[in-house]
């Protein structure tokens, strides 16, 4: 019972953060099939959203998915059922940085790239990676 | 005096937005926009006091303090003629996205609001200078200097000017021509194709560049194969990915050969005739020296 009721909790803070209804999403793919980072990712954006309708939350935080997505779009503009995947990924990224767990150490970027990169490079980084 | 007051009144003026990266890594970008506006007989006024959009719109649906930055800056933008002129894609987004939420969600409307010193209710109008060009074509009449025919440019929009469609309403997302118009517009061959839309890694050049080179490299190729000698973008983000990158991706890819990526101002302030010193061409990681010389555009 306990279990079940963490599940559901977690179902309801992801799409509380997101505004998407998750059960929306019935599997077809499409998200996984047009991500340019798809490849790079252990658990792609369809299995990511599969992961949340069952509550496997440890498994949708251990993900490396969420931290590949580019919020480039894709997904969203070409999906059958107008779920916003990006804002699931999104949702998952914050569930992260709320607890203070950033993707990146902000001084151990390379110097040179840093000196290189434009601002909206590193703010977006920032923005998406860091708490 | 009184033809030279006339004239004043007839150069159009217009409310510009540059954002953090024109003032610094995408100079050329700004510079070059300048000029060229200013050969169309276009004022871009500046706006006063701007500062960062925020960048990349914030997704979290719960978090609506990021809209503050975006709004804040329209709302002072609102003193001016009702619509603004930015050519960023990234703020262009933000701006457009911050926009299109405070019309659609009154409950982030009065929140917003509560923290901007004058009210604000979403009906700036932000326009990117390729949708300007697109609804003014006449300002080009009798103003392009130079001969472009032949030039092939491969017209990439990236991610932010085209999604959400139903938020930015640029143009389609899947297959947008506005680009190409331009390109055409302005006496160069544009080439299409089908990666034209797709992501260059974006800021996942921070974290894991491997990704970015691995995006920007099958773009690059994709454009290549179908005839592109050089890119134009409108992204300050896409432009150093696909300019900055070739470097390793020439390293992961041995067969690969450099192309030029073009900023569309720059491109457009040549065929105005704006002088080479404004064009910031010597930032282009991969010179585009040649090709122009090729061209006898230099």
């Amino acid at each position: 019972m306990n279990n079940i009721l963490k599940e559901k909790d977690f179902i309801r803070r992801i799409e509380e953060i997101s505004n998407q209804k998750i059960y929306d999403c019935y599997q077809c793919g499409r998200c996984t099939a047009g991500c340019p980072f798809a490849k790079f990712m252990d658990v792609p954006p369809n299995q990511v959203i599969r992961f949340i309708q069952l509550g496997l939350k440890d498994d949708v935080l251990a993900a490396s998915g969420p931290w590949f997505c580019a919020a480039c779009l894709v997904c969203q503009t070409r999906c059958p059922r107008g779920v916003d995947i990006p804002r699931l990924m999104e949702a998952v990224r914050m569930i992260h940085l709320r607890a203070k767990e950033g993707l990146i150490d902000v001084d151990k970027i390379d110097k040179e790239f840093l000196l290189d990169a434009p601002p909206l490079a590193l703010m977006s980084a920032f923005s998406k990676y860091t708490y | 005096m009184r033809s030279a007051n006339i004239l004043i009144k007839l150069e159009m003026e217009l409310p510009y937005y540059p954002g953090c990266t024109l003032y610094t890594k995408a100079k050329p970008l700004n510079t070059s926009l300048h000029k060229s506006f200013g050969a169309l007989g276009v004022k871009l006024n500046e706006l006063p006091h701007w500062y960062c959009c925020g960048t990349t719109f914030n997704l979290a649906h719960d978090n609506r303090m990021s809209l503050i930055a975006p709004l804040r800056i329209l709302a002072k933008a609102q003193n001016e003629d009702g619509k603004v002129i930015v050519p960023c894609s990234i703020c262009y987004n933000t701006l457009k996205r911050a926009n299109y939420i405070l019309k659609q969600d009154p409950e982030a409307l009065e929140i917003i609001n509560e923290h901007l010193e004058e009210s604000y209710d979403g009906n700036e109008e932000v326009i990117h200078p390729l949708e300007f060009f697109r609804d003014n074509k006449e300002l080009f009449k009798d103003k392009l200097k130079k001969d472009l025919k032949g030039l092939k440019l491969g017209c990439y929009y990236g991610c932010l000017l085209l999604r959400p469609k139903e938020e930015v309403q640029f143009d389609d997302p899947e297959s947008p021509t506005i680009f190409e118009d331009f390109v055409s517009l302005i006496g160069a061959t544009p080439i299409d194709f089908p990666f034209k839309v797709e992501c260059c890694g974006s800021y996942l050049v921070v974290n894991s560049p491997d990704a970015a080179v691995d995006a920007s490299y099958k773009l690059l190729k994709n454009a290549q194969g179908n005839g592109a000698e050089a890119i134009v973008t409108s992204c300050p983000l896409c432009h150093y990915n696909l300019d900055a990158l070739q470097k390793k991706i020439k390293i992961a890819h041995s067969e690969f050969n450099e192309i030029p990526i073009f900023y569309f101002s720059q491109i457009l302030a040549i065929a105005l005739g704006v002088e080479e010193e404004n064009l910031g061409l010597e930032q282009n990681k991969v010179s585009p020296i040649n090709l122009l010389k090729e061209y006898t555009l230099l």
